[in-house]
């Protein structure tokens, strides 16, 4: 019930409705990558006399161009749609889970487990993600499952954050003292009567987990940081910018880059319309 | 020439369903140091009135038609620049909720500083004088002017308010709901503060409320209202010996002012829609007495003694329709 | 002992918790990075002997525990050792690459702060104008798009393509040196320019978005009908207004000053800034562990110090909270 009344008023929304086009659209691209790349992530494209096809502005064969490499660029940005919604997915449902059941046990059962459930979120709110993410790849090999990890770590805490205050103001409402009066069992409550509260804004997390996600995949892969076995947007970006791409082939540049921005914006949007939603105040008019 | 004189006015607000007409077609007017009470359920409109004087209705607020005037000037129209300079100075608010009327990350002196401010040309000591003795005027101890509102008591904020709106000498003091929310001796010892500044300083006030005990003690002239309309307006009489049907029945909820011994009687029902009224009497619906003629005709207000008017059709049958009232039966029947 | 030192105390120890917690972490994550330090600098023509002298020397030898405590102490002291490439102490490395971070972020952080909140409380108070809608959709947009792809946009167009302004770095090769001396050049703020504006593109939606929102709380407010009662003129209203919008502002701008120091990595990489994070990335890069060790205390010690001012501020800011 939830989810398609969120449906619907994402779609009532104009720029929640393009945005979820969008990302509808970015989702079927990665679906049918193998069938919309010509190239493979790492495939190199060869001229007729077998010699690399270098630094090529888009032309009719490679329509966005190729890479110093003589990888094609257009090929590299499909497949980089299936890494971003991968990690987008994965970084934001892991998030959501880790928050939402430390914030529901934290606010619900209160005394000293929620005093180290939230001493432990503020050591996670203390520490700066980028760097401490460069430093664990550092140690332990870049990896698309890390760069994962990573990202739920950083995102968990806001979640849990946000569930713990909403189950506090949850635990005071009739209901909950009607079905505790009733008999009900802590899991029996936290099942049925708080957790359905709980779950427009574990879904607005998740969108937020979302973009956040590929946004911080995108970072780290510039920096260097991210998986080399893969092709993501960030990977591309970071090649093209160690390679000067920016000063010489700005078809290298501009693909993942535009890829990356449009998918985030369009998940924010989605976002957005969802939050006016929960919270109308946000509203414009 | 009375202070003011507000005449048919109508007012609107914009709402989804179409315009509610929170005041549609009200006359009366306040005479130099006159107390005016009106009174009404919640609802009614008579808040809308107050705002519409001093010219703070909310965006979606509108005067539709009709003159406020001040002084013979109307306000209704008057360009900003010179509303401003006629607000605190000549006509002062003292709001519904005190609470929420003071802003609250600035000390009450210079909230009532800055009131003096824009108006006179005082030098900052002889402000702060002013300022000092309305507090003491009011009962509040000036040492306490530098303090930040929530540090007072909901009594003291109203107090607070009521010098602020005294603080220019106002002719005009539109008092909304002065003492509501407030325990019964803070109210009693605010509304003598009120009395003694009337005593000092000759101000009329539009006193709006839904108490009627607090508007039989203070007011000289009562109007009633309901729906958005007039429907009884003069002298203690209205209370007394009231004409409307409607005012019975505010009589008879109040035992205070009704007669001993009688039973507390509420009016049954709610108050009809202001977007789509009904025909006629706007009370028709809820009154015991109510005829076909009552939905056909909209009473006109009617002279029923001298300065003492009355919106119903069957004001000659008033003597049998106060006995009437006096019995919850009646209105029973109406429903 | 009164509810705000109280108060002051309880805040104090949190963070000092924090602190201690997330040194906790780094002491940890380095010991487990792969190899031996002195693998990894020490020359391979060292004999073993003088390798082993090394290890004495950093007492590396010594247990554990003994390691930790120690590294606890000059992390309290900021005693960070010395670099293994560069010979020099790192603190006098990262406190000056920590003023050439500032030297980016602060002027960003003040144009985003001033701007942003004159354009937050104007759209917030013409609720429902044409400027409110541009204003929200622009900041919304830009709040939301990757702020290092801007970075790189505007290298491209404005640096490669136009060639109007330094193509990266803080001064020219062979600039100016030194703080005052660079501050006080053309040659600092032309390549400041570029890295800061796309800074403020993106740091200044927050102060524009918050501003908005509490300026439409405080204009549904009772008491902005008295005060328009009273025949204020309207900028003073308006400043009445505002002033009860900015209270969030104050804890916001703290907690974005220490999100700011470790944000902008990928923006000190694009525009070549010799900033912490930069800093930091190169020392990853060169194993130069005692460097990036450092830099990451000091990036998160920046955002515990402004989230405790933050807290305290506000109780500051705002009469009406109070500690009891």
């Amino acid at each position: 019930m939830i989810e398609r009344s969120g449906l619907a008023t994402i779609l009532d929304h104009p720029s929640g409705a393009a945005g979820l086009a969008v990302v509808l659209l970015f989702i079927a691209i990665a679906i049918f990558a193998p069938f919309i790349a010509p190239y493979g992530p790492f495939e190199v494209v060869y001229n007729a006399d077998q010699s690399v096809v270098r630094l090529a502005p888009p032309d009719g064969r490679t329509w966005f161009g190729t890479t110093n490499q003589g990888m094609d660029v257009f090929s590299q940005m499909v497949w980089g749609a299936r890494v971003a919604l991968l990690v987008g997915l994965l970084s934001a449902i892991g998030s959501v889970v880790l928050g939402t059941i430390i914030g529901l046990v934290s606010g619900y059962f209160g005394g000293w487990i929620d005093e180290i459930l939230m001493r432990a979120t503020d050591i996670a709110f203390g520490i700066p993600f980028l760097p401490f993410a460069m430093v664990v790849i550092a140690i332990a090999r870049p990896s698309l499952v890390l760069v994962i990890l990573l990202v739920v770590f950083f995102l968990w805490r806001t979640t849990a954050r946000v569930v713990r205050a909403q189950v506090l103001s949850l635990k005071a409402r009739p209901f909950v003292w009607a079905a505790r009066a009733a008999g009900a069992g802590p899991a029996r409550i936290i099942v049925h009567q708080i957790l359905p509260n709980v779950l427009p804004l574990a879904f607005l997390y998740m969108a937020i987990g979302v973009q956040t996600g590929v946004m911080l995949e995108a970072a780290l892969s510039f920096l260097g940081f991210g998986d080399p076995n893969v092709q993501s947007w960030g990977i591309m970006l970071n090649a093209a910018f160690r390679a000067g791409a920016m000063r010489s082939a700005w078809w290298w540049v501009l693909p993942p880059g535009l890829a990356l921005s449009f998918f985030v914006i369009a998940v924010f949007m989605i976002t957005r319309a969802y939050e006016e939603r929960l919270n109308p105040q946000l509203r414009m008019i | 020439m009375a202070l003011l004189e507000i005449e048919d006015l109508r007012i609107a607000y914009s709402t989804k369903g179409g315009d509610a007409f929170a005041v549609d077609g009200i006359s009366f007017a306040i005479q130099e140091g006159e107390y005016l009470g009106l009174v009404g359920e919640s609802g009614c409109g008579k808040s809308t009135i107050a705002k519409a004087i001093i010219g703070i209705l909310p965006p979606q607020g509108r005067i539709v038609s009709g003159s406020i005037r001040y002084r013979g000037r109307e306000l209704a129209g008057l360009p900003i620049s010179e509303l401003r300079r006629i607000r605190w100075r000549d006509i002062a608010l003292i709001p519904q909720s005190a609470m929420n009327g003071l802003d609250p990350v600035y000390t009450i002196e210079k909230q009532m500083d800055e009131a003096i401010a824009a108006h006179a040309d005082m030098k900052a000591q002889a402000r702060h004088a002013r300022i000092a003795e309305l507090f003491e005027m009011v009962g509040l101890n000036p040492a306490r002017l530098n303090d930040y509102p929530h540090q007072f008591s909901g009594g003291m904020r109203q107090r607070a308010m009521i010098a602020m709106a005294m603080v220019l000498s106002p002719q005009l003091v539109l008092a909304d709901e002065p003492t509501t929310g407030l325990d019964v001796i803070v109210q009693d010892q605010i509304l003598e503060r009120l009395a003694v500044i009337h005593e000092q300083t000759r101000n009329a006030m539009l006193l709006i409320t839904h108490d009627m005990a607090l508007v039989s003690e203070n007011c000289g002239r009562i109007a009633v209202m309901y729906a958005g309309r007039i429907m009884e307006i003069g002298g203690p009489d209205v209370f007394a010996a009231p004409f409307h049907p409607y005012t019975m029945g505010l009589v008879n909820a109040f035992p205070d002012i009704a007669s001993r011994g009688s039973e507390l009687i509420a009016i049954p029902g709610t108050p009809p829609s202001l977007v789509d009224p009904p025909s006629g009497c706007r009370f028709r619906a809820r009154c015991p007495f109510a005829t076909t003629r009552c939905a056909e005709e909209t009473p006109p207000l009617l002279e029923v003694a001298p300065s003492h008017f009355a919106a119903c059709h069957y004001v000659d049958k008033a003597q049998a329709f106060r006995q009437e009232t006096r019995a919850p039966a009646t209105w029973r029947s109406a429903l | 002992m009164t509810g705000f030192a109280r108060y002051f105390v309880r805040r104090l120890a949190l963070m000092v918790f924090v602190v201690w917690a997330i040194l906790t972490i780094i002491f940890v994550l380095f010991q487990l990075l792969p190899g031996d330090p002195t693998a990894i600098f020490i020359d391979a023509n060292f004999s073993v002997e003088m390798i082993e002298r090394q290890r004495e020397l950093w007492g590396l030898n010594d247990p554990i525990g003994v390691q930790y405590l120690r590294y606890l102490k000059n992390m309290a002291l900021f005693d960070f050792g010395d670099s293994f490439f560069q010979n020099e102490p790192v603190a006098a490395i990262l406190f000056e690459r920590t003023i050439n971070t500032a030297l980016m972020v602060v002027p960003a952080l003040i144009i985003s702060v001033v701007l942003g909140t004159i354009i937050g409380a104007v759209a917030g108070w013409r609720r429902g104008s044409r400027f409110e809608k541009v204003t929200v959709t622009t900041a919304l947009l830009l709040h939301s798009a990757p702020s290092f792809f801007v970075g790189i946009i505007a290298l491209m167009v404005f640096s490669y393509e136009l060639g109007w302004l330094p193509a990266g770095g803080m001064v020219s090769l062979g600039g100016p040196e030194g703080f005052w001396e660079t501050i006080s050049s053309a040659d600092y703020w032309q390549h400041l320019l570029l890295p800061c504006l796309v800074l403020v593109s993106r740091e200044i939606t927050g102060p524009i978005l918050l501003l908005r929102g509490s300026m439409l709380d405080v204009k549904g407010s009772d008491f902005i009908d008295i005060l328009r009662a009273k025949g204020l003129p309207e900028r003073s209203i308006v400043a009445h207004a505002a002033r009860n919008a900015l209270l969030p502002l104050v804890t916001y701008i703290a907690v974005m000053t220490g999100l700011l120091f470790q944000g902008q990595v990928l923006l000190e990489i694009i525009f070549a800034w010799p900033g912490l994070g930069r800093e930091m990335v190169t020392a990853l890069g060169d194993l130069d562990y005692p460097v990036a060790q450092a830099a990451l205390y000091l990036m998160a010690l920046v955002i515990l110090a402004m989230n405790f001012i933050a807290d305290l501020t506000y109780g500051v800011i705002d009469p009406r909270v109070t500690y009891d």
